[in-house]
């Protein structure tokens, strides 16, 4: 499949305002075309397919995230792939609707449903593009002992206020052992913390080494 | 004046003849010199992080400088067991061995370190080592985020420690030579500047997952990044093909090449306003670095252009035929350097790293009376002690690096992101564009952090 070939059916679900059913039938032929060249034994192909997905967008993100767990590692490889050139094209400027979107789809992989690998990477791809609906389903994950650690640094990376009053109120009900990682985001965001030290300078992994 | 230097030299002195009977530790140089410096006849006292790859090196090269008297070696460190093993077969009797970096940071009598371990680490540990006095040579590329760059350079500032970034390119004797060459206006007003360089690799035989290897901790080689299972196609060497850890030939090469750009041009301190990228990905494996590149960054005020490209081999520029005989020798990296264009002619260099080497007209050149002459580094360690023991500004001082690791960071981010960045040199941030903004910090895991 062509890059050409993906554009051709972006060009046609642009015109999606006009005319919805043709629309919806260009978006599900795009969504199609794109998870056969990700699914494709050629390298090439499988390349070309995951390079061009960004303008397919968010109706590909949860049918993608499917695929991330094939059992062809290239395939799953590209799948992911596909699902961060999405993130990467909608995250650009002036594309608001389109990056909600992308985030809503996102959001709705962060389930027990879904497997941790994938939840991981959409945590770290809502870090480039979540905002106020992302914060919710990401607080939720500090909770998850396989997951916490990067949903705390997703919550980190989004720049609003909200972001901060979450990581706060994480901290409030986080086990000890977690603290002093939220306690690290909240300050790096410039919220003071009442201990919980930093312990960046402290060393902990001693080795069996001898000097000669 | 260092922070960890709580006790002046009478009372250190006397702790450190109190403490001399039951550890075998030194006594820093910094004391017998006064605060934050080391004295002009004192030998410096290192440690070395990181002791595979160039960090092997830099410790042989460490270990020859201490035989002749230059330095004393009290540490070294590394995450590889094997590598620690070796690393104290070359260093020797006397050389204490770590596992964790931070137990040389507490050590009162190591003056100086030498970074050397991958990309993704050199941030944290360069202002790690800064916040607890010690001088840093650091291996490039200076960071892998703008926002590591910026607190490197606010680290060294903070705490007065000289900083010398492994760009060992404008140390070279041919890098004097160009310099000159061109600062003297010989081939005019230079307003374009190509890099070029051979294509980064693919990973063509890609491998699963697995369990690390017995010698590696891999979680501690992770560091601030992620966590992610282990493969061995991030280590060792080959995480220079991974954009988060390495970036690819632009953030590795790129760190040399445009170093030498940004010093013969009279650019640090000054960035583009624009970098815009393309490339190709690679079609399979792991490594997600560009295979060819093509980057264009456009400088104002004064208006020249900075271009990277990594191109097949047979479109690279022929390297100059030269003997043996020569000094610097032949050229033995042609496959990557510069080509200078000015208004009344054009120059070329091959390398940019420890190895580089000046078109012939400006290695015959000479300077007439009345001529430009430019710094000459005495060698990129030397020019690092000189650092140490002076206060002196290194040739390749965080300031000028975090600049040079910038253009090799936005290159990629502009790749990645598949548009034109808007650079703010004066806010030292990405305009117009909030995801890229974002991508200018990368969260750390707890407690591998800035």
């Amino acid at each position: 499949m062509s890059t050409n070939s993906f554009k051709k059916v972006s060009l046609v679900a642009g015109a999606a305002g006009v005319m919805a059913q043709t629309a919806s039938t260009a978006l599900g032929q795009g969504v199609d075309e794109l998870l056969a060249g990700i699914k494709d034994s050629s390298d090439k192909v499988r390349t070309e397919a995951w390079q061009s997905a960004g303008e397919v967008g968010a109706p590909a993100v949860k049918p993608l995230a499917k695929v991330m767990t094939d059992d062809d590692l290239e395939v799953a490889r590209a799948a992911k792939r596909a699902l961060w050139q999405i993130v990467r094209y909608t995250g650009r400027p002036k594309a608001n609707k389109e990056r909600r979107a992308v985030e809503t789809e996102l959001t709705e992989l962060l389930g027990k449903d879904q497997p941790v690998a994938v939840r991981r990477e959409v945590l770290w791809m809502l870090s480039e593009i979540g905002a106020r609906n992302s914060i919710k389903p990401i607080a939720r994950l500090m909770r998850n002992e396989d997951l916490r650690e990067d949903a705390r640094m997703a919550l980190e990376r989004i720049p609003t206020k909200r972001a901060v009053t979450t990581l706060k109120a994480g901290f409030e009900a986080a086990p000890e052992d977690f603290k002093p990682n939220i306690a690290q985001s909240l300050r790096k965001r410039g919220e003071e913390v009442a201990g919980y030290p930093c312990k960046k300078l402290v060393p902990t992994k001693q080795t069996d080494v001898k000097p000669l | 004046m260092k922070k960890s230097n709580k006790l002046n030299r009478r009372e250190f002195l006397a702790a450190a003849g109190a403490a001399a009977v039951s550890m075998p530790y030194l006594i820093p140089s910094s004391v017998l010199a006064g605060p934050g410096r080391v004295g002009a006849n004192e030998k410096i006292t290192m440690a070395h992080i990181g002791v595979g790859g160039m960090g092997g090196y830099h410790l042989n090269d460490m270990v020859q400088r201490r035989d002749q008297g230059q330095v004393n070696i009290a540490a070294v460190c590394d995450i590889d067991k094997n590598r620690l093993v070796n690393a104290l077969k070359v260093a020797g009797p006397g050389v204490e061995p770590y596992h964790d970096y931070r137990y040389i940071l507490q050590r009162k009598d190591i003056d100086a370190v030498v970074i050397a371990t991958p990309d993704h680490w050199h941030g944290v540990q360069m202002v790690h080592a800064a916040e607890s006095g010690k001088h840093v040579y650091v291996e490039k590329p200076a960071c892998c985020t703008i926002e590591e760059g910026q607190a490197m350079v606010t680290a060294a500032k903070k705490n007065n420690v000289s900083v010398q970034v492994g760009s060992q390119g404008r140390s070279q004797p041919e890098a004097y030579l160009a310099h000159r060459y061109l600062i003297n206006g010989n081939i005019g007003h230079i307003n374009q500047v190509d890099c070029f360089h051979y294509p980064s690799p693919e990973d063509n035989n890609p491998v699963p997952d697995s369990d690390p290897p017995a010698e590696l901790d891999w979680d501690m080689w992770l560091g601030p990044l992620r966590w992610r299972p282990y493969n061995k196609k991030y280590c060792h060497g080959v995480f220079r093909w991974l954009l988060e850890s390495g970036g690819g030939q632009i953030r590795d090469r790129g760190a040399h090449v445009m170093s030498c750009a940004m010093w013969w041009m009279g650019a640090d301190g000054t960035g583009p306003v624009t970098v815009e990228a393309t490339g190709t990905a690679p079609k399979k494996g792991l490594w997600d670095s560009a295979v060819l590149m093509d980057v264009t960054y456009t400088f104002k005020n004064p208006d020249w252009v900075l271009t990277w490209r990594q191109m097949p081999n047979d479109k690279l520029p022929k390297a100059e035929e030269r003997t043996g005989d020569e000094p610097g020798g032949k050229i033995s990296r042609p496959g990557y350097g510069a080509i200078y264009r000015g208004d009344k002619g054009e120059f070329i260099h091959w390398g940019g790293d420890g190895g580089t080497w000046a078109e012939k007209k400006a290695r015959q050149w000479e300077l007439p009376a009345g001529g430009k002459d430019v710094y000459k580094s005495p060698g990129h360690k030397e020019d690092w002690f000189k650092g140490i023991k002076t206060g002196a500004k290194t040739i390749m001082n965080i300031e000028a690096a975090a600049g040079v690791a910038n253009l090799c960071v936005l290159g990629n981010l502009s790749y990645i992101l598949g548009r034109k960045l808007e650079w703010n040199q004066a806010k030292q941030t990405i305009a117009g564009d909030q995801q890229a903004q974002r991508m200018m910090s990368r969260p750390q895991r707890h407690p591998y952090h800035l």
